[in-house]
């Protein structure tokens, strides 16, 4: 493949997959019984979380690397993923609250995961007002690299804490098996998939994007001396 | 020297700097005890306030009073470039660390020495505990905060906008802790037994110990200057 069709190939894919997710969970996924059309929220909510995870997943690791092997490119995978993570994090806030409110009849409760997911899009949301602090590019990169990993450290701790609280928020995926019909279980699979390679199409872009913003500004200082 | 005087030795130093000015422990003490007043205000005047309302006023107070203290500790090594000069010294910066965790933990110590009581004449008619029995749970938080605060406190006194940062930075970390003390507190000022209290102070105590490893050996990359 020529470099051009590499880096349309996985948005190309997003662009077929997600159309496809979205026509299973309206016209092959059954209606559940009694939230009705509310429950086709979850598909998406449950990906967009699921992808959520990992982008701070892959901040926290990117930061380590960061740090111990001092290349550019970990700065980029970093701050990719943590903006990422942030507009993912918003997403299943908001379709989260979207399904609560008829559900829950409320907005926003205190239940642990979604007290989790708020400090978790507060503490990374932090990381990027940190970066856009800092100009020195080692500093900003090794400073948002200790606050990945840090915020990331936080999380069982969160979790942990957040059990004072009790949970009305539903448990699909548990420790005796999944608690879904198989046509539901195939659509979620596929939103999943489709929302990792809409993830990992937009990891790609912004990673590029990044590496090219720095090697400009090498060549801006390159031309100023 | 080893490793023990050396923290011992930075230790004394930071705390003969604050006995000498006293810029920190003065404005922490100050605006602690305003935040009280101010919440003692908003809750009504002659309005009695009950333990978990309670519990969240003080930790409010003592939170929003040790930023202060807080992003004094670094802010003052960067001004004359000693963050260089500590750097320089045969001392490993996981002992700067922990010396800087202990100023703070003596400097929230101290002003709650003064916050606590501030906070029972204002509110504690109502409670059934003395402040005896919020011990425990201050120090834990005390050395939480610590150890995060100085951590965060590196890196913002590295920024531009280091005031406006901190805050930033440290409140969402803190917020699990925070959380479980106000649950704590508020069984504590209901005159509850410790041992009911685990549940609070567990996952606290892991906190401090996550942090304090994970601030041990971050701290090296948040203070290098490169």
């Amino acid at each position: 493949m020529t470099p051009l069709n590499r880096t349309t190939f996985l948005p190309a894919l997003a662009a077929l997959m997600i159309p496809l997710a979205i026509g299973m969970i309206f016209f092959y996924a059954p209606l559940e019984r009694s939230m009705g059309i509310i429950q086709k929220i979850f598909y998406f909510h449950l990906s967009l979380a699921a992808t959520a995870f990992l982008s701070f997943f892959v901040a926290c690791i990117s930061g380590i690397m960061y740090l111990l092997r001092r290349q550019r490119i970990w700065d980029a995978r970093l701050a990719a993923s943590v903006e990422i993570g942030v507009v993912l994090t918003t997403l299943v806030l908001i379709s989260g609250s979207l399904w609560g409110r008829p559900i829950w009849n409320t907005w926003w409760t205190w239940d642990p995961r979604l007290t989790t997911s708020l400090i978790l899009w507060f503490i990374f949301a932090s990381c990027l007002i940190l970066r856009s602090a800092v100009d020195e590019e080692g500093k900003r990169a090794s400073y948002s690299a200790v606050m990945a990993i840090i915020g990331f450290v936080d999380v069982p701790i969160v979790f942990l804490s957040a059990r004072l609280w009790r949970s009305i928020h539903p448990t699909v995926i548990r420790s005796e098996g999944i608690g879904l019909e198989s046509s539901m279980l195939i659509t979620l699979l596929v939103s999943i998939v489709a929302m990792l390679i809409f993830w990992a199409a937009l990891f790609r872009l912004r990673c590029s994007q990044h590496l090219q913003e720095n090697a400009l500004r090498d060549l801006q200082q390159q031309l100023q001396h | 020297m080893n490793s023990l005087q050396q923290i011992l030795f930075l230790l004394g130093k930071d705390l003969r700097i604050e006995l000498r000015k006293k810029e920190s422990l003065v404005s922490m003490a100050f605006f602690g005890a305003l935040i009280l007043v101010i919440l003692n205000i908003a809750a009504g005047i002659g309005k009695q306030v009950d333990a978990d309302a309670g519990a969240g006023i003080l930790w409010v107070a003592i939170i929003f009073s040790s930023v202060l203290g807080l992003g004094r500790v670094f802010a003052r090594e960067k001004e004359n470039g000693c963050v260089a000069a500590l750097l320089l010294s045969p001392i490993s910066p996981g002992e700067i660390f922990i010396a800087k965790v202990l100023v703070n933990f003596c400097l929230m110590l101290l002003s709650q020495l003064v916050l606590v009581p501030v906070f029972y004449v204002l509110f504690g008619s109502n409670f059934s505990a003395g402040p005896i029995a919020l011990v425990p749970i201050l120090l834990l938080v005390n050395l939480g905060f610590s150890t995060t605060g100085t951590l965060i406190s590196a890196i913002s006194a590295g920024t531009r906008r280091n005031e406006v940062l901190l805050p930033i930075l440290l409140f969402p970390l803190i917020l699990p802790l925070t959380a479980l003390a106000v649950k704590a507190t508020a069984g504590a000022l209901a005159a509850r037994p410790l041992t009911e209290l685990m549940d609070q102070l567990e996952p606290m105590i892991a906190f401090c110990l996550i942090f304090s490893a994970a601030g041990y050996l971050l701290f090296p990359f948040a203070i290098r200057e490169d």
